[in-house]
Order: structure tokens, then C-alpha cells, then sequence
């Protein structure tokens, strides 16, 4: 059984949300909802300001403050160390919320892509409404449609539960790789299987010194970081008292 | 209901081949569709240029298909009265009755011999775009085919003037060692996007970056140095680089050449003997020192560019001792400024210094597309048509006040910002009838207002576009067209990584609109609403498109939209016309791969051919010196008249080299102390997603820019004097107009400058863009505060350097 973890290469990372966006699509996320997403911050004063970018999505913890506090097991270990959630389960809770300490569960509180229920037309018989589009198109609910996550989540997650990155299971235990790592343009996402010495997860994990996110709580996340997102060199000195 | 996902878990579909319309970058893509829904997007894998890799741009195309706000059958007013605030009342017609009503117009301009007065403007575009934007204006009779092309590149294109590029170029990004991003971002906007996303974080490795722009840009957050330039002093940053590439000797020699003697007499101050140095690959060199750069120190530029001289040097001399491994990768800020053509040259002119120039890790030209050549439409013009195809151009392009140098050529190039004023003031006459297509300047054009009273002029527009727009509020019938990346046949091709890569759509989707391919059946179509009338010229025209294959005629718009493709691409398919790159033995084959590669790049073929006069790389350029003699002379002026006239500074010598002119600046400093920087966002597919979902959702991913919001960014420096916090509404007011927007505190914006991104401000684009459609925005259109202004040497229109502001709390 694989050990599947995914390394982040800041320094490639272009802060361009690629794969924010793959994810909207690839796991049809209502309007709001970001399994991947990002934590930025603007460092220093002008001009000698920074910006940093950092991509972030479940952390697939080994140790998953989410699982151990779930009441109904909806949140649960399944192959390869992925962190799942069966919203046949979920009773809505949102303990899971409360204990991830990466806020990287989502609740969603209204009816998924309810926007394409919506039978208004900005200029009645000449647009389409989003309702007719819909039924045009024959889908369910929006344009995108994809059923692929349904093979071992839900395609669209009920209102009044939690959901979360899957590391795209669906296409994982397919042999493909998650979307988030298809999608990134800069080749910054890098997927794989811990327990494979040969996998690229392993050799960039060799190279770098790799940070994992809040580590001192214990949970083992499988998302490492690598390098900076803004490298750079400056001219030596000793500075001045 | 479409639940075809067929366990095991990933669903079976195809790659089909398409390209991006999201810039002008236009890479090579895949659409993964499944039961003719495109559901999927990724760079193309057989792409040699932008491969696999494709920015985010490529993903937004998906919700611009599946806008729940696209037109989706022909329209027509029924409220006779136009204007911003009234409702055109717009009611479904067919395409029979609508190009009735058109052809019936264009009829009418030709029964009166006033067929000049027919408009088309032009937006973006495909590769087959000649035969509608060319050809249907000069087989009517119209002069005025009038391009977007002025609001979008043509000042940094001034590098023409240098080393004969009217064009884009390409970046050498793997191999650079120094990369000098100047008003330009790279890794966000305009171009090669995708390329530079994917090769950033090597070059990070492999070399300097510094980006020099008043903002911190996306770019600038991944570099090594920023250099916040003061707005519209681009030119004495690049002059006083110069300077010190030369005093300290650090030029390239095998480019530019050296002393006779190898002394150095780049000495600040002293003028130089021009016998005392030969040059190799380069025109003038000594000429522009002795013209100006003898006297541009760093200490000089720094009182005008804010640059501190210690790291003016320092960057100069980091970069030229990359060279010939460095690059200039000149953007619009520089010269998108009136007089900016000048600041454009002159930052451009450090990858000649630097021999960075078709050189390994520098700036290269585009490889050839290839593409085949549409079927002539000479033999199709008749004497009513000649006479109107003779008459002056409604942009007054070529007039003394409008060189629009072009390629060198006096009036060469459009002026479209300009259509507006001209319309208003009814010179050299006033248009009747227009069409316009994937375009809306009254949004992209500065000075909106002047649009908005111009659009009302037109007796009859037809708008072709996938949404309604601003544009399309004026329009007495709107013809909803084909989104070209998934539902016709069409090609694009773009450059880098040293190839050129042309890739072709298909109708790959179900289309659900009743649309039509915008330069293909709806010519098509009116053409033979034209036959009808006793005109067949068009038709006559169409009908020698050809299929390659099998010779026959088309007989139908789809069937032109198709063989127009295969004639444009039958280099790529047909061994008998192969000229290089990639070969394939039938349409057939081609059709299923989708892109074709040209062959590799080969460095340092254009030194000494340059396709300027003298073949060089010019620092004093007799090339535009030709250019401006012919325009002076064609008006019987002098060219320090021509100059005068343009708002230039530089008299004499100076016209011919790049140097640093003051910015000329709208509103007095003391009513209007800030000065406004646009920029563009990396969701912008051009001025067209603000009604994908995803924009608004995640606007957050342009550095300091807030979703669902339209931010006005503000150093909290000024902010706090204004007691200005963040999130409080603000009104920003130019000497043309007031918009209210949010503020947002950030310390990348540069002190006493506002920084807004361009895209929102829709009044009429979709539910998404707009408040309330048809009335209100969300956000609020830049264009609304730039006053319209030129950089009238490339004919560019002014985006930068000009803008003063005032800034209030309301």
C-alpha cells in the first residue's frame, strides 16, 4: 500500500491559482468552496516589500485531529494515507472545522450551484437563464458537471455537510495524478508515494529541508514545502549597530 | 441526465486541439470533452512552445463557454433612442431578418456612393481574419477595417525603429542569466504567460531578475530586485543604465564592436570622435553617447526616477556582466505613455548594448507561423468600391498630428481611440453604418464618455459578440457568435521556447446558442444577402475558398469556415506545399494532432540583418529618422514641426534616439497629487471574464487585490495622511472624471501613486460583471478616469505616466 504525499516547490510556484481553479472544476465546488487554496502575506515597507504565496489544501495528516474527532467515522483513513470523507455519514457537525488546525474543511450551508436554478435572463428571450442553459446542456446542475469524483466520493456533496480534498482519489487509485498537479503550470506540485525510495516526493525530500505546516501540533501532515517562494540574494555584510 | 462517468473512476473522453484567446499570447490547449461538453482545459501535448503548461487564464475559457449570460439567438432595439441609460428593448429576431436589415444598409451606402462610410471594427481575433476584416470592408467599398491594435501593444513594437521588429518577441527564458522585467510581468500578463509560469523557478536559479515597475507585480513578488520606478521616467532609468554599461566598458564587443584601440573614451561628460570606434552588429552607438547618454548619470536619473544611483549601477553592471545572456523584456508601461516611444527605445536599447539580442538567454523574433495565404479579393472590387476604398480612413491615421509609424510607414498603423473623436467631430465625415466584432471599446478605450456619445452616431451597428456588452447596448442588431476555442474550426499560433506552435479548433462541443463563426459564416451569410440584392462580389469572392483537397466550392458557411482552415494550414498538411517544421501527410492526420511546431530557433541569424535601413542594430536610428523625413515631407514640415505638433520634446539629433523626454501629464500636481497606475490581472482574459464566476471568486490571486472586490490600492503611508483605512469607499478624480471604488492599503503600491487593476466596471456584461445589468457596474472601469491621450509615434494609445489624480474619502 502506497504512502501518498504531495511536496510543494515554492521557489516554482508562481502564486498564479491554476490549481485553485482545476480543483473548482475537477471536484465541481460550489461558488465559495476551495479544497485548494492559498495563505499570502505582504511583508516589509515600501520598497523593501515582500509578497508571499503559499498554496494550501488538506494536509492528509497521519495523525488527523479531523478523523479522531469525528462522531459518525464520516471523516476516515482509506488507501494510501488519504484523509476521506463519506457524506452519507457526516451529520454536519463540523467538529471537523473546529479540530483541523489548517482550516481546510469546508461546510457548505447552501444548495450546491443553486445559481443554475435561477430563471432569470439578463435580456428575457434573447440570453439563456442559468436553469435553461442547464437543461440544455442535459446536467445535473451546472455546466461543468464532472461525475468522476462520484467512483469513491459524491460528485456534488449534499447541502449541510462538510467536504474536502480527496487528493483526488477518484483519479489516484486510477493511476492518475490529483488535478491540483496536473494543472500547475510551473511544475510546483509534486505527487507521490512516500514508501517508493525512488518516487520524486522522496528525491526532492532529499534534496531540501522540508517544511510541514504547524508541526509542533503532532499531526503529521503528508503536504511538505520546499525552497522559497522568492529566492533571492542580496549583498553581503555586517550590517550596523 | 450526462452521468457517463464509467467506473473505474476517471471518465472516457477526448483531448481535442484549440488554443487561448485569453491574451495574445495564444497557446497551443486541449479541451478534454465529454458527450460534447467541454469540461477540462490543459496546455497542448504536442506543443513545443507552451507544451502541457498553460496558465489560469485557460481554465476561465471554460466558464466564458458556459457564460449563463451569452446571447443566444440574433436581436434587434425596438427603443430607437440610444444611449447609456436607455434600455434598447432588445427583442429575438432571426439571422434572415437580421442581415436583412444589414445588407439592406450596406446597400444603401452603395446606391449613394457613400460606401467609405461603412465601419468594421475589430477585436480578437483568428488567423483567418483577413477575409472578413480585410476583405468585406474593401469589397464593399470602405476604407475603414479599424483594428483594436492601438489600445494594445504598439509602442513596445518602437523596438522596430532598433533592430526591425514590428512585433512581439520571444524570451530565451532557460538560458538567461539576467532578466530585466520592465513595465512588463511576465509570470501574470501579456506574454508567454504559460511559458515563463513554467520556467520561472529555473530561472530563479539560474539568474538575476529585476522588475522595474511603480507596483509590486506579480513578477515583482519573484524576483530579486524591484525597482519602483517613478511613473513615466522609464527613460532616464534606461539612458542613465546606459551611461554606466559604457563608462565602465562593459558592453558586448563581438555585437557592438569596440575602440579602434581598445581605450575606453565613454568618459561622463566628454563627446567622443566617431572615427575612434567600429562598430560590429550595431548603427550609431557613438552618436546616441555623444547625443545624450554622455550626460545621463545614475545620479541624474535618480532626482527624475526615484532609483537610487548606487542601485541604478549596481543593476546595470550586474546585467551587462551577464551579457550576452540577459534580456530586456520590454512591456507596455514603458512606452504605453505619450511621448513614450522614446522610454520604449531606450530601455529596449539595453539588449543591443548587451548583444542580448537573437542571442542564447536574450530576446529572440518570433519563428515563422507558416501559414498559407488567403485567396486575393482584388479581383473583386468594382469601380463604386475603388472609389470608396480611396477615401481617407476614418482614424485620420497619416495626418500631420498621427504618424502611427507602422513598420516605418507614415499612417502605417491604426489609431483606435482616435474613431471616437473623429466620429464626434464628424472628420473627415461620419460613418453610417458599422459592424464590430469580439470588440467593445467603449469599455477598453480611455475617455469612455467620448464612445458613448460616438456610438449614438451610427445610423445602424451591428455588434457581433458571445455576450452582450457596452457595446452591444448601441447596437440596433447584436449577432451572437461561436466561441472560436471550441465551437468552429480556427487556428492561432504563438512563440517561445524557440518554436512557433499553430493549433486549431474544431466544433467540438454541442452548441447550444443559436451562434455563428464570426469570420467565416456570418460574412458568408451576409454575402449572400448581398447576392440577393444584386451584389455578388462577396459571395463571388467566398466561393474561391476552395477545399484543398477535393477543389470544391463551398456552399455553405460552415463549409467556408472549414476550407478557409485547411488553405491556411496546407503547409502544415500538404507534403507538396511543406516549407519546415512539423510535416504531416493529409489533413486528415494533422486534424487529429491539432498543432503544428516549426522548426528550432536559430541564433544570431538576424545580426547584421536586422530589417532596419542599415541592416544594424540601430542606437541612432536612420531608420526612423527615414520614417519621420517621409512623414515631414508628405505635410511639408520640417520634422521638429512633426514633433512639436506630437507633444515630443526631442528637436533635431534627438528624434533619432532613444533618450528621456519629460512625461506630459494631465491635471495640475497641486489639484491632483497622486498618479494612477493600471495594470492587468492574471485572471483578465483581455477586458473579457468579468462575468466568470471564478474572476470574481478569486481576484484574490493578483497580488493585494481582494475577491469579489475592485480594489483601489494605496501605499498606507499616503492612505493614513488622507485618513483613508482600509476598505473605506474612496472616489478617485482625473481632470476627465470621478470612480468610486475600495481602498486597499498595501505597501507594494509605490508612494503617491493609486494602482487599480483593469477588467471590472462592466455596466452591461452579465450578471457577474454588472450590479445590476444594464445599470450598474460592479467595481469600476479604469477607462473611465484616463484621459485619452497618444503616444503618437507608434500611434499607441496612452494607458501610463499621464494620469494625475485626486484621491477622497466619501
Amino acid at each position: 500500500m502506497p504512502r501518498y504525499a504531495m511536496v510543494i516547490d515554492l521557489q516554482r510556484c508562481g502564486g498564479c491559482g491554476a490549481c485553485i481553479t482545476g480543483c473548482k472544476y475537477e471536484n465541481n465546488l460550489p461558488e465559495g468552496v476551495r479544497w485548494s487554496n492559498k495563505m499570502t502575506e505582504t511583508l516589509g515597507t515600501f520598497p523593501n516589500v515582500r509578497y508571499y504565496y503559499r498554496p494550501t489544501l488538506c494536509n492528509h495528516c497521519e495523525n488527523a485531529p479531523c478523523v479522531r474527532g469525528c462522531p459518525t467515522r464520516a471523516l476516515h483513513k482509506v488507501e494510501g494515507g488519504i484523509t476521506a470523507h463519506d457524506p452519507n455519514k457526516c451529520i454536519g457537525c463540523r467538529y471537523c472545522l473546529v479540530n483541523c488546525p489548517y482550516g481546510v474543511i469546508n461546510y457548505t450551508w447552501n444548495k450546491p450551484h443553486r445559481e443554475w436554478e435561477n430563471d432569470d435572463a439578463v435580456i428575457p428571450d434573447c440570453t439563456m437563464s442559468p436553469r435553461e442553459q442547464a437543461r440544455a446542456l442535459n446536467v445535473p446542475n451546472w455546466p461543468l458537471y464532472n461525475p468522476d469524483p462520484d467512483y469513491n466520493y459524491q460528485a456534488i456533496r449534499p447541502t449541510g455537510v462538510v467536504e474536502k480534498c480527496h487528493f483526488c482519489r477518484h483519479r489516484v487509485v486510477n493511476g492518475e495524478l490529483p488535478w491540483c498537479v496536473e494543472v500547475c503550470p510551473c511544475d510546483a506540485r509534486i505527487f507521490g508515494d512516500l514508501d517508493d525510495p525512488d518516487s520524486l516526493v522522496n528525491r526532492v525530500l532529499g534534496l531540501f529541508r522540508a517544511e510541514k505546516l504547524r508541526p509542533e501540533l503532532g499531526t503529521e501532515p503528508r503536504v511538505f514545502y520546499v525552497r522559497e517562494f522568492c529566492p533571492c540574494v542580496y549583498e553581503a555584510g555586517k550590517g550596523m549597530i | 441526465t450526462d452521468t457517463a462517468h464509467a467506473a473505474p473512476g476517471v471518465m472516457q473522453g477526448e483531448w481535442k486541439s484549440s488554443f487561448c484567446t485569453g491574451c495574445t499570447t495564444w497557446c497551443s490547449l486541449q479541451v478534454f470533452v465529454v458527450n460534447g461538453r467541454a469540461i477540462k482545459m490543459r496546455g497542448h501535448e504536442h506543443s513545443q512552445t507552451n507544451s502541457t503548461y498553460c496558465c489560469p487564464r485557460a481554465h476561465l475559457a471554460l466558464q466564458q463557454l458556459y457564460d449563463p449570460d451569452r446571447v443566444k439567438t440574433p436581436m434587434k432595439r425596438t427603443n430607437p433612442n440610444k444611449g447609456k441609460n436607455e434600455d434598447p428593448g432588445f427583442v429575438p429576431v432571426s439571422w434572415d431578418e437580421a442581415l436583412d436589415m444589414l445588407a439592406d444598409k450596406i446597400m444603401e451606402l452603395r446606391d449613394n456612393r457613400e460606401t467609405h462610410k461603412f465601419v468594421l471594427f475589430r477585436g480578437r481575433y483568428t488567423a483567418v481574419n483577413s477575409m472578413f476584416y480585410s476583405s468585406v470592408p474593401r469589397i464593399i467599398g470602405s476604407p475603414n477595417n479599424i483594428s483594436h491594435s492601438s489600445i494594445c501593444a504598439e509602442a513596445e513594437k518602437m523596438r522596430y525603429f532598433l533592430d526591425g521588429q514590428w512585433a512581439y518577441m520571444q524570451y530565451d527564458m532557460p538560458r538567461t542569466r539576467y532578466v530585466l522585467s520592465w513595465g512588463a510581468d511576465p509570470l501574470v500578463a501579456n506574454r508567454q504567460v504559460s511559458t515563463a509560469l513554467r520556467d520561472w523557478g529555473e530561472v530563479l536559479d539560474n539568474a538575476r531578475i529585476c522588475s522595474i515597475e511603480p507596483r509590486l507585480s506579480g513578477t515583482g513578488s519573484k524576483c530579486d530586485e524591484w525597482l519602483p520606478v517613478k511613473p513615466g521616467y522609464d527613460g532616464a532609468l534606461a539612458c542613465a543604465m546606459a551611461h554606466v554599461i559604457l563608462t565602465e566598458g562593459m558592453w558586448y564587443k563581438p555585437f557592438v564592436g569596440d575602440f579602434k584601440d581598445g581605450e575606453n573614451r565613454f568618459v561622463q561628460g566628454e563627446t567622443v570622435d566617431e572615427d575612434t570606434f567600429e562598430e560590429n552588429h550595431t548603427h550609431g552607438l557613438v552618436r546616441w553617447w555623444n547625443l545624450h547618454v554622455k550626460d545621463t548619470t545614475p545620479e541624474w536619473a535618480e532626482k527624475l526616477c526615484e532609483v537610487p544611483a548606487d542601485q541604478i549601477r549596481r543593476v546595470a553592471l550586474g546585467f551587462a556582466d551577464a551579457a550576452p545572456r540577459c534580456m530586456v523584456w520590454v512591456g507596455g508601461g514603458p512606452g504605453m505613455q505619450p511621448r513614450g516611444s522614446y522610454a520604449s527605445m531606450a530601455t529596449y536599447a539595453l539588449n543591443g548594448l548587451t548583444g542580448g539580442i537573437d542571442n542564447e538567454g536574450g530576446v529572440l523574433a518570433y519563428n515563422s507561423n507558416n501559414y498559407h495565404g488567403l485567396p486575393s479579393h482584388d479581383d473583386f472590387i468594382d469601380s463604386i468600391a475603388e472609389e470608396g476604398n480611396q477615401k481617407e480612413k476614418i482614424d485620420q491615421r497619416g495626418r500631420l498630428e498621427w504618424p502611427n509609424l507602422a513598420r516605418g510607414v507614415s499612417g502605417g498603423g491604426v489609431n483606435t481611440n482616435n474613431v471616437a473623436d473623429a466620429m464626434l467631430d464628424e472628420d473627415p465625415y461620419l460613418p453610417k453604418v458599422g459592424m464590430g466584432y469580439f470588440a467593445n471599446f467603449n469599455f477598453s478605450c480611455p475617455g469612455t464618455q467620448r464612445w458613448a456619445e460616438a456610438m449614438k452616431k451610427f445610423e445602424f451597428f451591428a455588434h457581433m459578440t458571445t455576450h452582450a456588452s457596452e457595446m452591444s447596448w448601441y447596437a440596433d442588431v447584436v449577432l451572437p457568435v461561436k466561441n472560436c476555442m471550441y465551437e468552429q474550426w480556427a487556428t492561432l499560433s504563438h512563440s517561445s521556447h524557440r518554436h512557433t506552435s499553430a493549433a486549431i479548433s474544431s466544433p467540438m462541443v454541442d452548441s447550444i446558442w443559436d451562434a455563428k463563426a464570426m469570420e467565416t459564416e456570418i460574412p458568408w451569410m451576409l454575402a449572400e444577402k448581398l447576392a440577393e440584392r444584386g451584389f455578388d462580389n462577396l459571395l463571388n469572392f467566398y466561393k474561391t475558398f476552395k477545399d484543398p483537397e477535393t477543389g470544391r466550392e463551398p456552399t455553405t458557411g460552415e463549409e467556408l469556415d472549414l476550407y478557409s482552415l485547411k488553405i491556411r494550414t496546407q503547409r502544415y498538411w500538404d507534403p507538396s506545399k511543406h516549407q519546415g517544421g512539423d510535416r504531416f501527410n493529409s489533413w486528415d492526420e494533422f486534424k487529429e494532432v491539432g498543432c503544428w511546431n516549426s522548426d528550432e530557433y536559430e541564433y544570431r541569424h538576424r545580426w547584421s540583418n536586422m530589417g532596419t535601413k542599415t541592416g544594424k542594430f540601430e542606437f541612432y536610428s536612420e531608420t526612423l529618422k527615414e520614417a519621420l523625413e517621409k512623414h515631414a515631407e508628405r505635410h511639408n514640415v520640417s520634422v521638429d514641426r512633426v514633433l512639436e505638433v506630437c507633444n515630443y520634446e526631442a528637436r533635431g539629433e534627438m528624434a533619432f534616439i532613444p533618450h528621456h523626454e519629460n512625461p506630459y501629464e494631465w491635471g495640475d500636481p497641486e489639484e491632483y497629487p497622486f498618479k494612477f497606475v493600471d495594470y492587468k490581472s492574471r485572471l483578465n482574459r483581455e477586458g473579457r471574464s468579468a462575468n466568470c464566476a471564478w474572476y470574481n471568486e478569486m481576484k484574490d490571486v493578483d497580488p493585494g487585490d481582494r475577491p469579489y472586490e475592485d480594489v483601489a490600492k494605496l501605499n498606507p503611508r499616503d492612505a493614513e495622511r488622507l485618513g483613508v483605512k482600509d476598505g473605506d469607499k474612496i472616489r478617485l478624480t482625473t481632470p476627465i472624471g470621478n470612480i468610486v471604488t475600495t481602498a486597499a492599503l498595501w505597501e507594494g503600491c509605490m508612494p503617491g501613486t493609486v494602482a487599480k487593476c483593469f477588467g471590472q466596471g462592466h455596466w452591461a456584461y452579465g450578471r457577474y460583471a454588472s450590479k445590476v445589468f444594464g445599470q450598474e457596474p460592479h467595481g469600476a472601469n479604469n477607462n473611465d478616469i484616463i484621459p485619452a491621450d497618444n503616444d503618437r509615434l507608434s500611434g499607441s494609445t496612452a494607458f501610463y505616466g499621464h494620469i494625475r489624480l485626486k484621491v477622497e474619502k466619501v
